[in-house]
């Protein structure tokens, strides 16, 4: 069905160009198509890495500048300048990259906006290089082998052959790895990085992807325009961009496609408007993020799926794949261990000097009243929070104070109380999702995805979204996102909370297998009879402070613990 | 003696790029919004007030009183139309609607002015006063007694009235305030309105010596925005010094190279904040609400 949309769509295009369109409607479509390259580049970084990058028509004017410069000034042909005009923009992204893709999206907006800025002061002020205000006439035309490609229809085929070519990598890299991790980030980072995903490195590759895209755009643009000047760093461009992109429908090539027909063509309908033509595209931009946040192929999706129960550009539902046990990885014969772990807020105590071992094998349980410190000893063990003081090793290895994402990498698989699985997403995807950092691709992760289901009962599951699964339900499911990864150490906090009695022996028979198989578990619980059978180790916080450290059926006798949880005896 | 007398430009300057930051960083308190038509309302003030000059002709004063009305109007349907339908769902929906109401602004004003330069009358005189050996115009004066005056104006209403108590509550805690029965969505409202009229004020005093065109939009906002940066997130005294700081480092880069060159040092000094202490010079006034 999509295969048949777009087929249609192509044909369409192709059908208008040859024999309706004028040598100025091929010049308008040319452009079109130099917008839509432009934009997949736009798609990955903001549309599924939700970075805000205000570059994108930064980019564009580079690429435009480098082919530019060294066509009209150095006489270099397109096989020497169209690989440059990429790689430019790719040199500079990186740096700028590296710096501030970690900062909160606004500010990352912003530093890019900067950057967009001084590239324009720039090309305006250094006229020697880039002929000032007036920019570079005379470049030449794209040369293929030898072969002058003329202006009109050869050119409008040069460059939509570049989108076709384009859009399809762009496609198949959204829906690869690299785009359900990004995607995975974009919605909650937090998660992203305890399933074993290097943010940082993921942004900085969407971002050197769509600086590609933007630099090959910005080439083919002089060879359709034959100028270059400031005009291609100006903000229309990325206004222009960014349009499309929403409009379209965030996160979509093919949206990036008709967004880029579509507007492209919308000030030739608007022409008593005259150059006003960015005023039609605002209002565009702003109906669209309030009405169609999903743009216009999120409205065409739903429109077909209330008509013919068929997704037209999104996901199809695809057989599943077979289920199949991921490979464990070494073993970690000294699992996880702790010693003198500290950590403050504001002047207060939240962890003071604790020191706990997880061994291969034993069930470990970490109790105290709320407050004690409890959440903060997992958020520092799994790297979300820095310790102070304090080291920790992990299957013999110093960790203190390394990132989530490694740390992860290197066998630490936890839960989040409140469950944390994105409710967009299918559940065989949000499982699937924990093996992105490890599987060679995401089919191979759905297959072990399922496996995880599986073992945990839960394979019906499969097909369905996560969006309104009963609670019991997400937490198994949030278990086999763990469980999939094949953690040497499993830090849970509170999985028995909300559980029925019945809910509840299923999951200390779960538990009881992982730990027989030599997983380290560490099982934070406020509910005593769920855990102390379970547990081979109980530790008591109080304050921050390890109270209590003994086998668990000690913990009942202990005179500190009931201290801790009632108060003194005597004053209550 | 040279240095007093960028001195007292700065000044000048910084007074008016402190309305445009104050505008900014007040939405952003009470809505941890973005908001990305700051530059181009300012441009939007500097532009009304050079349509009114011909039907109001009198000095700029008279006309700022008639430039804040209008523009608080604009910020109402700013809101109206960018902010509330947005509100929940992701602070990224946001900052591209406003974008958007950018451009609405800016390509709306090149139809209706065209892209030349544009000057607004002065609040008082065009005279230049010699103080001390000193060149001080009376419009740089002025620019700095009006910005004063409509800062110390917001500070009093915000500390000392009903309204402002409310307005606070809000900014501080939606929900808190909510449950305390302050009209939560009314004062949002009153915020947007605000923070126009502020940027509005701003272009009526930029635009007569530093002129205004359509386009002048995307540099403010920067400059707002780095003086917010500057002042850490979130802070309102931070926001009105940052502008100072800004303003100075402008007058003064310029004096020695170009405004070019001061305006590319600006943009990379930014970078180098945002990596090395992107909680501001003063820290961070407000943490990211959920």
């Amino acid at each position: 069905m999509e295969s048949v949309v777009l087929g249609t769509g192509a044909l369409a295009l192709l059908v208008y160009a040859l024999a309706f369109a004028s040598p100025y409607g091929l010049r308008v479509l040319t452009v079109a198509g130099v917008y839509a390259l432009a934009t997949f580049g736009f798609q990955i970084v903001f549309g599924l890495g939700g970075a805000l990058s205000l570059a994108q028509g930064a980019f564009f004017g580079v690429g435009a500048y480098v082919t530019g410069i060294l066509g009209s000034r150095y006489g270099l042909g397109f096989e020497a300048t169209f690989p440059l005009s990429m790689l430019v923009p790719l040199l500079l992204a990186l740096p700028v990259g590296l710096a501030v893709l970690r900062l909160e999206s606004h500010y990352f907006a912003l530093a890019t906006l900067g950057i967009a800025q001084v590239l324009h002061l720039l090309a305006v002020n250094l006229p020697d290089l880039t002929g000032g205000s007036n920019g570079l006439a005379g470049v030449p035309p794209a040369v293929l082998f030898g072969w002058t490609v003329p202006r009109g229809l050869p050119m409008a085929g040069l460059v939509w052959g570049l989108v076709a070519l384009g859009g399809l990598i762009g496609w198949r890299l959204a829906r690869g790895r690299l785009g359900r991790s990004l995607t995975m980030l974009r919605d909650d980072a937090l998660a992203a990085a305890t399933l074993g995903l290097d943010v940082g490195r993921l942004r900085l590759a969407a971002f050197g992807i769509s600086a590609l895209f933007a630099g090959a755009a910005g080439a083919l643009a002089v060879h359709t325009q034959r100028v270059v000047s400031p005009e291609v760093l100006e903000f229309p461009v990325m206004v222009s961009i960014l349009t499309i992109a929403i409009v379209g429908g965030r996160g979509r090539m093919a949206g990036a496609v008709l967004g880029a027909v579509l507007l492209l063509h919308l000030p030739e309908w608007f022409r008593f408007l005259e150059r006003g033509y960015l005023v039609v595209y605002g209002v565009a931009l702003l109906a669209t993020v309030v009405l169609a946040p999903d743009g216009l192929t999120g409205l065409l999706d739903r429109i077909a799926a209330h008509r013919i129960a068929v997704r037209l550009f999104g996901r199809k539902p695809r057989p599943l794949a077979a289920a199949k046990e991921p490979p464990l990885p070494p073993a970690h014969p000294s699992g996880l261990s702790v010693e003198g772990l500290r950590k403050s807020f504001g002047g207060v105590r939240a962890v003071d000097g604790v020191s706990l071992d997880l061994r291969p094998g034993i069930i470990t349980g970490l109790i105290g009243p709320n407050g004690s410190g409890k959440s903060t000893v997992i958020n520092l063990l799994s790297g979300l929070e820095r310790p102070e003081a304090g080291r920790v090793l992990l299957g013999g290895q110093e960790v203190t104070g390394a990132r989530a994402d490694r740390l992860a990498r290197a066998g630490l698989a936890r839960s989040f109380q409140a469950a944390a699985l994105p409710d967009e997403a299918g559940v065989l995807e949000a499982v699937a999702a924990a093996r992105l950092a490890v599987d060679p691709d995401a089919a191979t992760a759905e297959a072990h995805a399922r496996w995880a289901l599986d073992r945990l009962g839960v394979g019906g599951l499969a097909g369905r979204s996560c969006d309104g699964l009963p609670a019991a339900l997400r937490r198994r499911v949030e278990l086999a996102r763990a469980l999939v990864r094949r953690p040497a150490v499993l830090l849970l906090d509170e999985p028995a909370a909300g559980l029925t009695d019945g809910e509840k022996a299923e999951l200390a028979a779960v538990l009881r297998d992982l730990a027989g198989e030599g997983m380290a578990v560490l099982l934070v619980e406020h509910d005593m009879g769920f855990l102390l059978p379970l547990a081979g180790r109980v530790l008591c916080l109080d304050r921050g402070r390890v109270i209590y450290d003994g086998p668990a059926d000690g913990v009942r006798r202990n005179s500190a613990v009931a201290e801790a949880y009632l108060g003194p005896a005597g004053s209550a | 003696m040279a240095a007093l007398q960028l001195l007292v430009n700065g000044v000048a300057l910084g007074a008016a790029y402190a309305l445009v930051a104050l505008g900014f960083v007040l939405v952003l308190n009470a809505t941890s919004a973005v908001n990305f038509a700051q530059g181009d309302l300012v441009m939007a003030g500097g532009l009304l007030a050079v349509a009114l000059a011909p039907l109001i002709p009198l000095p700029g004063i008279v006309l700022l009183p008639v430039v804040l009305v209008l523009m608080a109007v604009l910020g109402l349907l700013l809101a109206l139309a960018a902010y509330l339908p947005l509100r929940r769902r992701p602070p990224v929906s946001v900052f591209i609607s406003t974008i958007a109401v950018g451009i609405i602004l800016q390509n709306g004003a090149a139809i209706l002015f065209g892209p030349e330069p544009r000057a607004a009358p002065p609040l008082f005189g065009d005279d230049t006063l010699r103080i001390a050996g000193l060149a001080v115009p009376e419009q740089s004066l002025a620019i700095v007694a009006v910005a004063a005056l409509l800062i110390g104006a917001q500070q009093w209403v915000f500390a000392r009235t009903q309204l402002g108590r409310r307005l606070r509550a809000t900014a501080q805690d939606p929900e808190m305030a909510r449950a305390c029965g302050v009209p939560v969505t009314a004062m949002i409202l009153v915020t947007f309105a605000i923070g126009a009229a502020c940027a509005g004020a701003a272009g009526l005093l930029l635009a007569n010596r530093y002129f205004v065109t359509p386009t002048a939009g995307g540099d403010l906002i920067l400059k707002a925005y780095i003086a917010v940066t500057v002042g850490g997130w979130g802070s309102v005294p931070g926001a009105v010094v940052g502008a100072l700081l800004i303003a100075l480092f402008e007058i003064g880069v310029s004096s020695v190279l170009s405004y070019p060159m001061a305006l590319g040092a600006l943009y990379l000094t930014l970078l180098a904040i945002l990596v090395f202490r992107p909680q501001g010079l003063f820290g961070e006034a407000v943490r990211r609400r959920g």
